[in-house]
């Protein structure tokens, strides 16, 4: 309002962009939050009879002690990057991929089955391939659901949720059917697995090059991530399906009249969705084992869930998120060593942290939304500003 | 300042008096010394443009805000108003623009919420002092109705009704006209003629210059956040309320452009599908059609059926010789429709995207924004936006806030500004004003008549009948989802009144 002797603002004032903002009261949110699972862990230790400062001092000691240890938490961190941003890329435009746990386990079943199949290739040709054939698998697994919600509007919760029981199923059919490791003898139960790869499919170490010893597993997959977690990020914000993935998510009604083909925005972020999720397994397939064992880790994608939501969606918040993860899961470790708490003292920890991610990102997000409207009664009234479009919702209601 | 209502209503000593109340906002000042006096018996209208402060004055009397400086006397004494707890208690109640009802509860239910006695509910005692409550000042409404099954004037009437029942003597009402239909506009001011005749005192806050002219007493106008006029009905005018709170004369009635009317751009043949029974009509070009009626009758089908954005069960959509029936929302866009939703924030903005996303999304694909391999040129982008923020007069601090914080007006300039960049053959405007203030109608209509000018269609859907006569070269009646009938700009409303509600066994024209 010029008469109020603010400055008359143009739309050539750009301004602090939105994302920055956004960015800073994430990181606030997540120390905030961290002090208080701190905080009430320790009560839960001191009740448990041990010195928190201990106990996190353990924590610490066992992450960032040695650079092994924290070679460790970045071994941790990797999968769930890749995990976390699936789930990330579908939340975007406005869908819940409850998937990602069938996705990867379907992505390490044809990973192995191409590291099988594929052995004639030469050097890392087969790892290449070997991980392109596990994306493919989670492209595939997740276009099912992709393409069942647009052309019968199935919802994907429940639909992707039904096919990770599928998922579990078909791989334990492949390791004990056409996968299966013949060449182990006796042993019915204890060699479950499929057989085991080439030398040349394995996934090369990387934490050497940083000082990491070999135990901590620390393989190219990581840089690989955080080079992914970009990547994702350009998508997002600097490419056309980014854009319209982001106004399907928020305003599906205005992308729909814009022009924008809904299904075909979602079918896409379905497969890109199953491509990350295909990534998740390769750091246990190729990076440690080199063989698809029965007893494989899974719940992977279930935690990307924790940790996307931990970064806020943001590929790049998802990097530290995982890495916080990370060493919480080292944690674990560190308490069963140097304490008396239980493993599950960890898991606590982990609750808690989420629950108060929670309440504090709702503030911050509002506190945000105020500055933001704030700065916009440097031009308009506050107290008015939102009032004309309410009658939008109405009218809505009145079809 | 005499009691000049000719009425002779009002006592000699004000019910309310706001004195010197000033409310600021970070960066603004939303209320500036503002002094106002409500008398008993009076219906009090508070008009300004959206950001006048209007909203904000009665939230600092309600106890919503705090105010920096000022004093709040009711009934001759000094009061502290903190929460709308203590206005509650001094008889002042607030119905606010959205209504806060519980949609599975009765009327009852919702009436008494918050003010129960005890553990157990008399809910059949409650109800009977509703309806003795609804009788006494001749409410129609159903005690026992869910509030989900009514309609938005019954909400309001609940919402009166929640108010008088906590016992207020002095009811603001936010915007109360703006989501009803014109016959319940008729029945609310009904009510509120026989509220103030019983000595209730209603504030009735709004920018419709014709109702506050119809209902009020007194009229006190806003501009930016300061006092600049106290009148009556009978001694201003349309005009002369428009100036005050503009600060300019405001043109009501925009020259039309002369415009030679060319071949038809735009022809519905019996479009069927939804609330859509047969509806056919033409626009040509350098022509501007008004559809006119009562909301409800197909509008919100007839625009998503063009733009395609609902299914058709049958008819054609002839846009030039090509039928848009079928085509799918991008290649009708492609081919040179714009449109301007109805549904602004459901269907125009991204609210939670930023003002340059929202200034070029629908044409994320064109060649001049996107680059190799699907990346978007965002200078490019960010350019454009710009230029067009400014050239529609897009009040905002930088283009990278979200279009939340933009206020209805601006809004509409930035969808505006987006779609009639493109230059499109037709423009197809539904409800293009609704909700806004008289600058930004002004602005509103002046773009549609340049679209006329410059030789385009244009087809304009629209519930305000004003909106229609000042716009369009031919006005036609939309009524069950059929056109009933076709009149000239200068038609007498009551004729096109009776197409609206399909009585045309005379007018015949359709």
């Amino acid at each position: 309002m010029a008469a109020s002797g603010v400055a008359m603002p143009t739309a050539r004032d750009r301004g602090r962009p939105t994302w920055l903002d956004g960015l800073g009261g994430q990181l606030l949110a997540l120390l905030a939050a961290m002090g208080i699972a701190l905080l009430l862990g320790s009560l839960i230790t001191i009740a448990y009879g041990e010195n928190p400062l201990e106990v996190y001092g353990a924590i610490a000691k066992f992450s960032f002690g040695d650079i092994t240890g924290f070679g460790y938490v970045l071994a941790n961190a990797t999968p769930l990057i890749f995990s976390a941003l699936a789930v990330a890329v579908c939340f975007k435009g406005g869908m819940f991929n409850i998937g990602v746990e069938g996705q990867y386990i379907v992505g390490m079943m044809t990973a192995a089955w191409g590291a099988l199949a594929l052995d004639f290739l030469p050097g890392p040709v087969l790892m290449f391939a070997a991980v392109a054939c596990g994306m493919l698998g989670g492209m595939a697994f997740a276009a099912v659901p992709g393409i069942l919600k647009v052309k019968t509007g199935a919802h994907e919760v429940v639909t992707t949720i039904m096919m990770n029981g599928i998922a579990v199923s078909l791989v334990a059919w492949v390791i004990a059917g056409p996968l299966r490791y013949e060449a182990s003898g006796g042993g019915f139960n204890v060699n479950l697995r499929t057989d085991p790869f080439a030398e040349n499919a394995r996934i090369p170490d990387f934490g050497h090059l940083l000082g990491v010893g070999p135990s901590a597993n620390l393989t190219w997959l990581f840089p690989a991530a955080v080079v992914t977690a970009i990547v994702v990020w350009f998508i997002l914000r600097r490419m056309r399906l980014g854009f319209e993935a982001r106004a399907v998510g928020a305003s599906a009604g205005t992308a729909q009249a814009s022009g924008i083909s809904i299904g075909g925005v979602q079918i896409k972020l379905f497969v890109l969705s199953g491509a990350l999720a295909g990534l998740v397994g390769m750091q246990q397939l190729l990076g440690d084992k080199n063989f698809l064992p029965v007893g494989y880790e899974a719940v992977l994608g279930f935690t990307g869930i924790a940790v996307a939501f931990l970064g806020q969606n943001n590929p790049i918040g998802i990097i530290f998120a995982a890495i916080l993860w990370g060493v919480l899961a080292r944690g674990e470790t560190a308490v069963q060593i140097e304490t008396d708490l239980p493993r599950e003292f960890i898991i606590i920890l982990q609750g808690i942290l989420i629950l108060s991610v929670v309440v504090t990102y709702q503030m911050a997000k509002r506190r945000l939304f105020a500055r933001q409207l704030q700065k916009a009664a440097a031009v308009e009234d506050l107290a008015d500003s939102g009032a004309p479009g309410d009658m939008d919702a109405i009218a809505r209601d009145d079809r | 300042m005499t009691d000049e209502t000719g009425a002779g209503r009002g006592s000699a000593s004000p019910l309310v008096v706001l004195d010197g109340i000033t409310k600021r906002f970070p960066g603004v000042v939303a209320n500036d010394d503002v002094s106002l006096e409500l008398r008993s018996g009076e219906v009090h209208a508070l008009i300004g443009e959206n950001g006048a402060g209007k909203s904000t004055l009665m939230q600092v009397l309600y106890g919503m805000y705090p105010a920096e400086s000022g004093r709040i006397v009711v009934r001759g004494q000094a009061e502290r108003i903190a929460s709308a707890r203590d206005a509650i208690a001094l008889g002042i109640g607030m119905v606010h623009q959205h209504f806060v009802l519980v949609d599975p509860f009765t009327v009852t239910e919702n009436i008494i919420l918050g003010m129960e006695d005890g553990q157990v509910l008399h809910l059949e005692e409650a109800q009977e002092k509703v309806v003795a409550l609804a009788d006494s000042y001749g409410f129609r409404i159903d005690p026992a109705a869910v509030i989900e099954d009514l309609s938005v004037g019954e909400e309001q009437r609940v919402e009166i009704l929640k108010a008088l029942y906590r016992g207020a003597e002095i009811l603001i009402l936010d915007e109360p006209t703006a989501v009803l239909t014109p016959a319940e506009i008729g029945d609310l001011f009904e009510n509120l003629r026989r509220l103030r005749d019983d000595g209730k005192t209603i504030v009735f806050i709004s920018h419709k210059l014709d109702e506050v002219l119809e209902i009020a007493d007194r009229i006190t106008v806003l501009r930016r956040g300061k006092v600049v006029g106290e009148t009556t009905p009978v001694e201003t005018s349309k005009a002369k309320l428009a100036e005050m709170m503009v600060g300019r004369p405001v043109l009501f009635d925009l020259e039309k452009p002369e415009v030679e009317i060319g071949e038809p751009i735009l022809r519905l043949e019996e479009l069927r599908g939804g609330r859509l029974h047969g509806c056919s009509l033409e626009v040509r070009a350098g022509e501007i059609v008004g559809v006119a009626g009562v909301e409800g009758n197909g509008q919100r089908d007839l625009a998503d059926a063009i733009m395609g954005l609902r299914p058709l069960e049958g008819g054609r959509i002839m846009f030039g010789a090509r039928d848009l029936a079928g085509l799918g929302t991008g290649a009708t866009r492609n081919l040179g429709v714009g449109f301007i939703p109805e549904d602004r924030h459901g269907q125009g903005l991204v609210l939670d995207m930023t003002l340059w996303e929202n200034a070029v999304l629908g044409r994320q694909d064109d060649a001049e924004f996107l680059g190799r391999g699907g990346v978007l040129g965002l200078r490019k982008i960010k350019e454009v936006a710009v230029r067009l923020l400014e050239e529609f007069d897009v009040r905002a601090r930088s283009i990278e806030m979200s279009a939340r914080t933009l206020s209805g007006g601006n809004q509409q300039k930035l969808i505006l500004a987006r779609e009639l960049e493109t230059e499109p053959r037709l423009l197809l405007a539904a409800q293009p004003t609704r909700g806004l203030d008289v600058g930004a109608i002004e602005f509103v209509w002046r773009q549609i008549l340049y679209q006329k000018a410059a030789g385009k269609a244009v087809l304009l859907i629209s519930a305000e009948l004003d909106e229609i006569y000042a716009l369009s070269d031919r006005v036609v009646t939309l009524y069950e989802g059929r056109i009933t009938a076709e009149y000239p700009p200068d038609a007498p409303p009551e004729e096109v009144g009776r197409g609206m509600l399909g009585d045309v066994a005379e007018a015949a024209a359709g």
